[in-house]
């Protein structure tokens, strides 16, 4: 009995550890994702609750290797990684940067029938509030696609926060959105393959246009290394009816920290429609300004309020 | 000082005139059509360079260098906002001298070869429309060319102006000039202005050539409000101005109205006089030799001067301020649109700062007249204005804009016997709807 326990113990941990190990790349590798990041929290509960079993189990072993030199070794090694990842000195930063998550993010959506309300707190002194206000047409019981992702200066999608609820429904109620972010995943793919180099640069327009700045990392606009300098960055939401027969609407709002702002309303820009496919047979879609189609969309949302508290 | 004996009346070039040049050119052009076919013919296989001929109007006493030009409206300057001014002031009946220093009207647009004015939409709709506009517009048009699509929402304001053909453009603003009635003096300047009991007496001068003008109104487009400052009117002027654009083609042809040209930053440009315009275009012409020399590519397209984005302002009877302007302040005197994001550049480039949704700022009558001033009226980027409003009113669309209000109130001016400010409001409005011009806050 005794024995079977120990295996059943020792087997569990091997199977919990292996779900703590690719959730917690998977964590670090993609985009905030409750589903991951809440498995890997629960499984790390359990995975402590069987460890304290696997220590009653050993504590013969364990208490003879604690009289041990290894005792000490263990210990500092440990108390100086756990100071490192503290400390967070640059190389160790690089490596954060790598990950898609921005470390500690949460998020929270919530559709109410006062309308939609999305924070996003991607570290603790950066916090996000997005208050979609219900318009006349809002129905809390049939609420609509919503998608909520940061564009940089150049108009590259560089962080999806909120996909819609019902993912192959909502990629074609919010066409913008999905090419926006189809792009980026494209983008990224051919970076892999090709290298920095493929990414695009940014060139001074002499005559009139704007010095771009193109960094694909959400990290650079929202928590820049150089606060002194930071990139400002647009936070857009596509928004989409179900059922009224007409397009979906996409609202903006430019967050520039160098001149930070507690409130700001975000402006309809206008509706996706497809374009021709550009030379190289790349599907293109536009934003058109709004026409006499629409009617009932346009009174979706009454108003939409960005709070930033930083 | 020429006495007025010796002073010989020119006749200017009508539209009669004007079609008689071109009908001799389209006879010249079927006659060498038939010359070059048998050549062709006859010589297959050989390069031959062939040569269309026509034949310039005979100049009325032109081994007289002292003219006189009795007129309503001179207009003093024939870039982006002076040839709209004439053809407006022209086709309200005016009688209409247009001064230009260089050998072309159109300005930045042509001779600055920033052919690709804007903006005359705003938010899907057009806000700026009238003579400039048409201009723009007959120049897509026979050209072939294709008009951005003002429905869509533009990502960057630039790609919603319009790519021209720059020499034709030229060739229709002297058209239109000839078919207004307005005559054309190319290569002359202002050499002294002086007032006069019922308006002004303006001494300009060209190689071979002094003329004198009486006039009732003045439109000074000159850029940088060069008459504004010769009647000692105060101006305001940056210690530092935003750099030139010096534009050329680098290793491949260049399609007028159609692809984007090379471009460079001449840092220090200064169009204040002809001494500042010279070191200006002297450096950007030595910065494209540099870079022949060192990319070792062909020079296939320059353009004979930089485009100037600023030098002086005047002081007006009211100044625009960049609130005014980003706010989208309807003015009481409103007689043109402008659109443009603030668009100050610097010696790292430029950031523009869109406007907010919605915004379409509008121009006064009162920033065109220069304060405590008569009979006088500007047109163009020497709007009165703060700097940062500057930087977006300083754009083609809204100088045209400007440009064709200053002809319209000048020319009513003029025929009421009074000064533009005195102009009443309803009938400049009038004129200008006539015209096609869209007037602020009318539906």
């Amino acid at each position: 009995m005794k024995k079977r326990n120990r295996s059943f113990v020792s087997l569990l941990i091997a199977l919990s550890f292996v779900v703590l190990a690719v959730t917690g790349v998977l964590a670090f590798a993609l985009p905030f994702s409750l589903q991951i990041v809440g498995l890997h929290a629960l499984m790390g509960f359990v995975f402590i609750g069987i460890i304290a079993l696997h220590v009653v189990n050993n504590y013969h072993h364990l208490s003879r290797y604690m009289k041990t030199r290894v005792l000490w070794a263990t210990i500092v090694i440990t108390v100086g990684l756990t100071g490192l990842f503290l400390w967070q000195p640059a190389p160790i930063r690089s490596f954060l940067k790598l990950s898609q998550n921005l470390g500690p993010a949460t998020d929270r959506f919530e559709v109410q029938k006062e309308g939609l309300i999305y924070q996003y707190r991607p570290s603790p002194t950066y916090q996000m509030a997005l208050n979609l206000r219900a318009g006349e047409t809002f129905d809390v019981t049939t609420p609509p696609h919503v998608a909520i992702w940061l564009e940089n200066a150049s108009f590259y999608h560089i962080k999806t926060l909120r996909e819609p609820d019902d993912l192959t429904a909502g990629r074609a109620a919010l066409p913008y959105w999905d090419f926006k972010r189809r792009g980026w995943e494209a983008a990224k793919r051919q970076m892999e393959t090709e290298g920095l180099d493929s990414k695009p640069t940014p060139e001074v327009d002499g005559v009139s246009g704007a010095t771009q700045n193109s960094s694909f990392d959400p990290a650079d606009y929202i928590l820049p290394a150089d606060p002194d300098n930071p990139m400002p960055y647009r936070l857009l939401v596509e928004i989409d009816q179900p059922n009224d027969g007409q397009p979906s609407l996409v609202y903006s709002v430019e967050i520039d920290n160098s001149i930070p702002r507690s409130f700001q309303l975000l402006d309809m820009v206008g509706f996706p429609k497809q374009e021709a496919n550009d030379a190289d047979g790349k599907e293109v879609w536009a934003l058109y300004f709004v026409d006499d189609q629409f009617n009932s969309a346009l009174e979706l949302v009454d108003s939409g309020l960005l709070t930033i508290d930083r | 000082m020429p006495s007025k004996s010796n002073l010989l009346l020119p006749q200017p070039i009508t539209a009669e005139r004007y079609n008689s040049m071109t009908n001799t050119q389209h006879d010249n052009g079927r006659r060498n059509f038939l010359q070059k076919s048998v050549l062709g013919t006859a010589a297959a296989g050989l390069a031959i360079a062939s040569t269309t001929h026509t034949t310039a109007q005979t100049v009325q006493d032109a081994s007289e260098p002292e003219i006189m030009n009795e007129i309503d409206v001179l207009v003093i300057g024939g870039g982006t906002a002076g040839h709209v001014a004439a053809i407006q002031a022209g086709r309200a009946g005016a009688k209409t001298l247009i001064v230009e220093r260089n050998s072309q009207l159109g300005g930045t647009t042509t001779t600055g070869g920033v052919s690709f004015p804007g903006l005359f939409d705003a938010w899907g709709k057009q806000i700026i429309a009238g003579i400039g506009w048409e201009l723009v517009k007959e120049s897509v048009e026979l050209d072939n060319g294709k008009f951005p699509n003002f429905a869509k929402v533009p990502q960057r304001h630039w790609q919603n102006q319009v790519f021209t053909n720059q020499f034709l453009y030229a060739i229709l603003a002297e058209e239109k000039c000839a078919q207004a009635g307005v005559e054309i003096a190319f290569y002359e300047f202002p050499q002294t202005v002086e007032q006069t009991s019922d308006g002004w007496q303006v001494d300009c001068v060209g190689f071979g050539t002094r003329r004198r003008v009486r006039c009732k109104q003045i439109i000074d487009c000159t850029g940088g409000a060069e008459v504004v400052g010769m009647l000692g009117m105060p101006r305001l002027r940056e210690e530092e101005r935003q750099p030139g654009s010096f534009l050329f083609m680098l290793g491949k042809e260049h399609q007028p109205g159609r692809n984007q040209i090379h471009r460079l930053y001449v840092h220090g440009a200064d169009s204040t006089n002809s001494r500042t315009a010279t070191e200006a275009n002297l450096t950007g012409r030595k910065s494209v030799l540099a870079r022949v020399r060192k990319e070792k590519k062909r020079l296939m397209h320059m353009q004979p001067e930089t485009g100037f984005r600023e030098s002086y302002r005047i002081e007006g009877e009211t100044l625009i301020t960049v609130n005014d302007y980003t706010s989208g302040r309807l003015f009481e005197d409103a007689i043109s649109y402008a659109f443009y994001p603030v668009d100050l550049h610097t010696k790292t480039g430029v950031r523009p700062k869109p406007l907010k949704p919605g915004k379409v700022p509008t121009i006064p009558l009162r920033a065109l007249i220069p304060k405590s001033s008569k009979n006088i009226i500007v047109a163009g980027r020497c709007v009165s204005s703060d700097r940062l409003a500057n930087s977006g009113l300083r754009v083609q669309a809204s100088c045209m804009g400007m440009g064709q209000a200053a002809g319209a109130a000048a020319t009513l001016a003029a025929k009421m016997g009074t000064t533009p400010l005195e102009v009443p409001l309803t009938k400049i409005h009038a004129l200008l709807r006539e015209h096609g011009q869209i007037i602020p806050g009318k539906a």
